[in-house]
């Protein structure tokens, strides 16, 4: 417990101090209303949360995240357990995953709002298209990664095959999965401001083009202080579920 | 009848570096109850002889008959316990690693965890089951390692030079109580090891493997020693002897 406050203490002094900095930077360095210091962006945060614009458009992006992350997630694991699991399926499917991780979310927008307009499909596509192919990589790793000993064991205790894969290769793949979710979630962060910037009538994205366009300087600052601070909160909430889950049998992560 | 034989076993890998022969013509009769030490300088084979009992690897030659029956694969009247204890699993206490046999068989949980109990027991961690393997150290995972393969009523039990990675007192310590658990359960034992005075505190036969490659059996020693085994004695000091010439012997073989 001890450990625990020290951690939120060294966050809560972490932040303070990037605050501070930035405080220091735009009052003493530069010196330009291009630049606020973060006093003026935390009142305008507060304006915009009390007309519930800000709740609005931070809940519009989540919930793309969301929706996207997970179909992507659900796709992305039965892909991956079956490309670890069978070397056909693996010759099959390998080429694809190596070839579409070339081919970044951000440049399917297009496509993306060719296909299903400008609507929510598009932004949930490109979060599951985001999502699926590091879910896959993450999860094929893990599966590959079961010790030869592991499962050995397992068969000279008599295990058939589907008990080899449901009872040992799949909760020793678990702290794989979780950790490819956790880097997919951080990518679909990166997505859905891309996503929003071209093409959308709401979300963080949409905030920060439109605040842009009308010189709303402070309101560009609301959207990216937002979004770091949901991206810290998410991380952690990974961070915490992966612990909870597979900290035990894997002290390294 | 034999529990186990070898007839006339071997295996020769073949890669692209060419072929290569890790056993030779291995024939071996494994008797009901025996503790079997199988005993071999590294490179010599003898963790390969194993891998093909438990069915990990097919020979290339010859045939292994368990029961009368010939092995085909890894089954469940054959124990394993493996060197590293990376065969345990992490993410179930050590009860439930116990009970993993068990449980493939579909015993229920209560059943099952009260069986798994039994074994702990025997191998004198009854208070550890509800601790994680990384929360073990490595003499007690080779613990649970011996009483997960008991808990699951094996006809033989496989041990891959168990207590290889452990220190000197721990090993000791462990080579004692596996003996007594021998003695009370009366499993029979192959048991894979390079330590001399490990293969002299353990078994009742001593088989003494040729240098590899190609290795083979050179020879079969009984050790008539009642246990549990006195290692200063004079009698123990001459089955050493015995067994280290033999082993000194296939090492200055050029």
């Amino acid at each position: 417990m001890n450990g625990r406050a020290a951690t939120v203490a060294g966050y809560l002094a972490g932040f303070a101090l990037l605050f501070a900095l930035w405080h220091l930077a735009a009052t003493l360095l530069v010196r330009s209303a291009l630049f606020p210091p973060p006093l003026p962006v935390l009142e305008r945060a507060a304006a915009l949360i009390a007309d519930g614009i800000l709740q609005e458009q931070v809940g519009a992006s989540l919930r793309r995240i969301l929706q996207g992350f997970l179909i992507g997630s659900a796709a992305g694991i039965p892909i991956g357990l079956a490309i670890g699991s069978f070397r056909p399926v693996r010759a099959l499917l390998e080429p694809w995953t190596e070839f579409f991780r070339f081919i970044p979310a951000v440049a399917m927008i297009t496509v993306a709002v060719i296909w299903f307009g400008i609507g929510e499909e598009s932004k949930v596509f490109l979060i599951a298209y985001t999502t699926v192919f590091v879910v896959v990589i993450a999860t094929a790793a893990g599966v590959g990664a079961v010790g030869r000993d592991k499962i050995r064991a397992a068969q000279c205790l008599g295990a058939t095959r589907l008990q080899v894969f449901r009872l040992v290769a799949l909760p020793a793949t678990v702290p794989y999965i979780l950790t490819g979710m956790r880097l997919a979630m951080a990518n679909s962060f990166v997505t859905i401001v891309a996503a929003e910037l071209v093409a959308s009538n709401d979300g963080l994205g949409k905030m920060l083009w439109d605040a842009r366009l009308f010189m709303q300087i402070e309101d560009i600052f609301v959207a990216l202080v937002a979004l770091g601070l949901l991206g810290f909160a998410t991380d952690r909430l990974f961070r915490l579920a992966i612990r909870a889950f597979a900290g035990r049998f894997n002290p390294t992560m | 009848m034999a529990l186990v034989s070898l007839d006339g076993v071997g295996k020769t890998y073949r890669g692209r570096g060419g072929a290569w022969e890790a056993v030779r013509d291995f024939t071996l009769d494994l008797a009901e109850g025996e503790f079997f030490c199988l005993l071999g300088t590294s490179g010599c084979g003898k963790t390969t002889v194993l891998n093909m009992v438990a069915g990990f690897e097919p020979p290339t030659a010859g045939r292994i008959l368990l029961d009368g029956r010939e092995v085909k694969g890894p089954g469940a009247d054959r124990g394993v316990v493996f060197q590293g204890h990376d065969s345990l699993y992490d993410w179930l206490s050590a009860l439930d690693n116990v009970a993993f046999g068990p449980r493939l068989r579909g015993m229920g949980r209560r059943a099952r965890r009260a069986h798994a109990q039994r074994f702990l027991e025997l191998v004198g961690l009854a208070g550890q089951g509800g601790k994680h393997p990384s929360e073990l150290s490595g003499g007690m995972k080779q613990r649970i390692q011996i009483a997960r393969a008991l808990a699951n009523d094996p006809r033989i039990l496989l041990m891959d030079e168990p207590f290889g990675a452990l220190d000197a007192l721990t090993r000791a310590t462990l080579q004692g109580e596996l003996s007594r658990i021998w003695a009370g359960t009366g499993k029979t034992v192959l048991f894979i090891t390079h330590d001399i005075e490990e293969a002299c505190a353990l078994a009742t036969r001593i088989g003494v493997m040729t240098r590899g490659p190609g290795g083979t059996l050179k020879a079969v020693l009984p050790v008539d020693l009642p246990f549990p085994r006195e290692r200063t004695s004079d009698a123990f000091m001459a089955v050493f002897r015995r067994v280290h010439a033999l082993i000194h012997e296939e090492m200055a073989r050029p």
